[in-house]
């Protein structure tokens, strides 16, 4: 009997998980990724551990995604989209491969493409050494660069064409995981994100934490000292129509602080909140350690100022003087959380499945949130809602044995 | 029995029992056996206690998949794959996976059965908390679960109604709480609201809401006319007899604000199964926080115990509603089939003891973290089980045991090429890297060119457990003028206590090197992540400052 093959859309940490799993059971799997590396956005994040690990799954996604790069079954597409879908006996895929990329069999991660063309920004560097190849042309600055591209490759690696290519596949059944969008804080405007260098995402102080092991400021490049983070940043917002709790913000901000707090004993931190939500089974614990440490206020500042040396103000309100100060941060982070995929309606309709009220990818069946009213087609990760690292990885596991339950893959 | 011998090959074929255990009979253990035997295996489900009498909204259970989930009951009663035993207790659990035997004890009689993989499923317990707000259960003064009852029976919820009732409910100050709990009270709430002349005032800390639609409930509570009041510290309750009153002060009006309830719900706490704790130690598995049955280590994840075989799911490992607790029984469905597959499978050997040296002190079967070990007259260790960290190796005061792909013979050659190394100039390192953590963020930070010292060789071992102390001598006796051995961060140790172990053996050479007038300064011990390549660099950066300057 021929094996089964399964499209997996979307290559994060669900995508990753689910096409594991159900290469480990034995069927081949093609993995579709829209953008130059495997890992989605949880391969960008850093270690939150202090003098122990405060579990927040980073590494599990480095784990995953050295294990789906080793694993043959798994047929990893980077840089492609799905350009048509259609269902006849199981689907028939056409996806689009874009006009320029980087032949992973070819390419010997020697970087110098990345070198050479730094300047015009065409080629991004992948974020883990697990990432294969470990470069990607970045699709937005393909049109000026195609000379440059053509030869920059001593390997001939960097295939460029005219236009995008297509090719037919075809699957017996299809898992989503495309994963969401982080909120974008430029749309609370009076935070001064993007006019002022200092107030970063949530998102960005990951990077920076795991690349330089350190806050550094991006206006000086040094260490910060006093950090603000506001929580609940585009999530739970009626005025944005945001009725959900992202549930990964607190999470990361607490473990973040405590990370920081923990090689720097002396950094102020202040956290400005709603809601604190739980971290896991020892959260209670955990949470009377960051009251140890941190500074927690319940309010959401509403504005951000510009101060001397790129710093920042903020109004805060004091619960036992009931008044209000003026107080400044050298850092300010923005717990941005996670909004549905922008594309999410298009896939919707390519694959004639249904949102939620919200705009994620919505479950057809009460208890099992892969379920989709299409039978053969599971959903996995935040592509259904928000979730952490953990929940995505789960979901997509049961997402996985729904495809073999479908398929009637036993043992 | 597969008996490692000294002569073993690589491989090994092992025949397995294809039967699975399900232990905990309540709406999780029956998905369980349900789904396993929709995989083609045959299923002992031991119910626990009455456990499918927990009421549902504990469980999270949709209103409209009520009776898809009790049809469950006879579906599985009428399984012929599924063997249902009388409500018992596992007193006694024996041997390794694909190979376990199970002792029940039901009333006097005494069950056996032979399993390839045992699951445990039991459920969770409801703890009512009136006690730390200093209440005593009342008609007027109920528990979250008697008032979820109360609206339940049409006759009582018909009273609460008539008499519009006024009701406080009292949330996240006796504990922290969970968005399972929050769900509950919200779910109350709502249909207290929605019942004219009733109202809720919500008394709340922390209101957890990270779980799928839970902050549109809360809103559309509040746009229903419920109250919250969102405080730091739990209300002054007067309790006396019929008279309720509940104060609290409001910072930004400078104010006591006082209210006299109807009704008073007071929270509960979901705790773990009492069983679980006799259920870990029969199966020599780790217990977690609070009596659930897996630790805080992401490799456990999401259904893995320490021991190979023995899977948990649902609210034994965690406070889950249902939903949530059938995603773990999927994956446990996925764990199962790679394990026992057909019930056939070869499989590469990681450690062997040799039968002569062994004089089974045992030292290896109390250390081993993933109860891998067992003996007949010496020790021996189970394929399947073994995560081959060599631990056991490291311990055994007989070095009666070796790794495959770590043997100490190789180790030494490793130690001694590497010390062996001269960069020009530059003190000469010698890192032990855990393969899961420090090796791969050393290798990233070769990968990203982060700055590293010229003499620096890494030395990749499967564990930090692994490292011996007599590797670390041997490295400095062989030249090296730095030694670091680089572990998991402490509770990300896929054995658990890998790290721990290195650390102690790094104290025990601190105090043999302190024997022979050498100074600390070249021995560390350091924990990281597989992804902080950053970190990886100033470690070894700082190793390589510290010993060069004393080389000038
Ligand atoms: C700032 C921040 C910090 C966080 N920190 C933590 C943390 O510390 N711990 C934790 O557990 N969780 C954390 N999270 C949550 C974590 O990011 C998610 O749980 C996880 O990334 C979800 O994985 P996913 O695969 O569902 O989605 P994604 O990571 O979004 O991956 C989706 C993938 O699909 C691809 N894709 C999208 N559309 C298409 C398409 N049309 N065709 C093909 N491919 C497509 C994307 O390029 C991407 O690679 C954090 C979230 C944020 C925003
Ligand atoms: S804190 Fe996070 S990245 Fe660090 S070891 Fe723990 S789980 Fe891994
Ligand atoms: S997890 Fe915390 S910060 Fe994020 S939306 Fe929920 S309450 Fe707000
Ligand atoms: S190598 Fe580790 S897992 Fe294997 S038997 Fe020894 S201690 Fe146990």
């Amino acid at each position: 009997m021929k094996a089964k093959n399964v499209m997996i859309i979307g290559g994060g940490i669900a995508g990753m998980t689910a096409a594991w799993e159900l290469a480990e059971a034995g069927l081949n799997v093609d993995l579709v990724e829209k953008s130059g590396f495997l890992g989605g956005h949880a391969i960008q994040y850093t270690c939150k551990a202090t003098a122990e690990c405060l579990q927040c799954g980073a590494c599990s996604v480095e784990k995953m995604l050295k294990d789906v790069v080793g694993n043959d079954k798994i047929n990893v597409l980077l840089s492609t989209e799905i350009e048509n879908i259609e269902k006849n006996n199981g689907y028939s895929i056409k996806i689009k491969k874009s006009a320029a990329f980087i032949d992973g069999k070819k390419c010997t991660n020697c970087g110098i493409c990345f070198d050479k063309l730094k300047e015009n920004e065409v080629i991004i560097q992948g974020y883990s050494k697990n990432n294969a190849p470990l470069y990607a042309v970045n699709r937005e600055k393909i049109d000026e660069n195609k000379i440059a591209l053509k030869d920059v490759c001593p390997e001939g690696a960097i295939s460029v064409s005219d236009k995008a290519s297509y090719e037919d596949l075809t699957a017996d059944a299809i898992v989503v995981a495309t994963g969401f969008d982080p909120f974008n804080p430029e749309r609370k405007g009076t935070y001064g994100y993007a006019k002022f260098s200092n107030v970063i995402s949530g998102l960005e102080l990951e990077r920076i934490k795991r690349q330089s092991g350190f806050p550094a400021r991006p206006s000086d490049g040094q260490a910060a000292q006093k950090i603000a983070f506001i929580q609940c940043v585009g999530s739970r917002d009626e005025n944005l129509g945001n009725l959900w709790c992202s549930q990964v913000c607190c999470p990361y901000a607490l473990r973040t602080a405590e990370s920081l707090k923990h090689k720097n004993p002396d950094l102020d931190i202040t956290v400005f909140y709603m809601d604190i939500q739980n971290t896991g089974k020892s959260f209670p614990e955990f949470y009377e350690t960051c009251k140890n440490d941190i500074r927690f206020i319940r309010s959401i500042p509403v504005d951000i100022f510009p101060a001397e040396n790129d710093n920042l103000n903020m109004r805060l309100f004091d619960e036992a003087q009931g008044t209000t100060t003026m107080e400044t941060f050298d850092l300010v982070v923005l717990s941005i959380g996670i909004m549905p995929n922008s594309e999410n309606e298009k896939l919707s309709t390519q694959m004639d499945i249904a949102l939620d009220a919200d705009g994620f990818f919505k479950n057809s069946e009460g208890l099992n949130k892969t379920s989709t009213s299409n039978d053969d087609i599971f959903i996995a990760g935040t592509a259904q809602g928000p979730k952490n690292i953990a929940a995505s990885m789960a979901h997509a596991g049961q997402a996985a044995s729904g495809v073999l339950k479908y398929l009637g893959v036993t043992k | 029995m597969n008996t490692n011998t000294k002569l073993q090959t690589d491989m090994e074929k092992i025949d397995m029992a294809t039967d699975i255990a399900v232990i905990g009979g309540g709406y999780i253990g029956l998905k369980a056996a349900s789904r396993i035997s929709e995989s083609g295996y045959n299923v002992i489900l031991a119910p626990q206690h009455n456990d499918t009498d927990l009421n549902f909204s504990i469980l999270d259970v949709p209103l409209t998949e009520m009776d898809r989930i009790k049809a469950l009951e006879t579906e599985v009663a009428n399984n012929t794959n599924v063997e249902i035993l009388p409500m018992s207790t596992l007193v006694e659990a024996k041997g390794v996976p694909g190979d376990f035997t199970l002792k029940f004890v039901s009333a006097d009689t005494v069950l056996e059965k032979k399993a390839g993989a045992v699951v445990v499923a039991t459920d969770t317990a409801v703890n009512p908390l009136n006690h730390i707000y200093g209440l005593n259960p009342a008609p007027n003064v109920v528990s979250l679960s008697e008032f979820e009852n109360l609206l339940a029976s049409e006759e009582t919820k018909k009273e609460i109604q008539n008499n519009e009732k006024t009701v406080a409910f009292l949330v996240g100050f006796a504990h922290e709480g969970s968005p399972l709990l929050m769900k509950r009270v919200l779910n109350s709430v709502s249909e207290l609201v929605g019942m004219d002349g009733c109202s809720a005032y919500v008394y709340v800390n922390n209101i957890k809401v990270a779980d799928d639609g839970l902050e549109r409930l809360y809103k559309q509570c509040r746009d229903n006319g419920t109250i919250y009041f969102k405080l730091q510290k739990a209300p002054t309750i007067i309790q006396e007899n019929e008279n309720l009153s509940v104060t609290f002060h409001d910072p930004v009006i400078r104010n006591d604000i006082e209210l006299n309830p109807d009704i008073i719900v007071y929270e509960e706490s979901l705790i773990a199964d009492k069983t679980n704790l006799s259920l870990a130690e029969t199966l020599r598995i780790d217990p977690g926080p609070m009596g659930f049955l897996q630790k805080e280590n992401v490799h456990r994840l999401p259904v893995n115990s320490n021991r190979e075989g023995i899977f948990v799911v649902g609210s034994a490992r965690d406070v889950q509603g249902l939903s949530k607790s059938w995603i773990d029984v999927d994956n446990m469905v996925l764990r199962v089939k790679q394990l026992i597959g057909d019930g056939t499978k070869s499989i590469s050997t990681k450690a062997v003891v040799d039968r002569e040296k062994c004089t089974i002190c045992l030292t290896c079967y109390r250390c081993c973290p993933h109860g891998a070990i067992s003996w007949d007259d010496k020790a021996i260790i189970s394929s399947l089980a073994c995560q081959g960290c060599g631990i056991c190796a490291s311990e055994c005061p007989m070095e009666a045991i070796q790794l495959i792909d770590f043997t100490d013979a190789e180790m030494t050659e490793r130690i001694k090429e590497a010390a062996a190394v001269e960069a020009p100039n530059a003190p000469k390192i010698v890192a032990f890297c855990c393969q899961n953590s420090a090796y791969e963020a050393g290798m990233a930070a070769k990968a990203f060119n982060y700055e590293l010292p010229a003499g620096l060789q890494l030395i990749k071992v499967p564990c930090a457990g692994k490292v011996d102390i007599h590797y670390i001598l041997d490295a400095l006796v062989e030249g090296a003028d730095g030694v670091l051995v680089l572990a998991c961060h402490h509770g990300n140790c896929k054995s658990e206590s890998g790290n721990t172990y290195a650390q102690w053996r790094i104290n025990d050479a601190y105090r043999k090197l302190a024997q022979i007038g050498i100074e600390k300064d070249c021995l560390e011990f350091a924990t990281l992540a597989s992804n902080m390549a950053n970190d990886f660099a100033r470690i070894v950066i700082d190793m390589e400052k510290r010993i060069g300057q004393k080389k000038d």
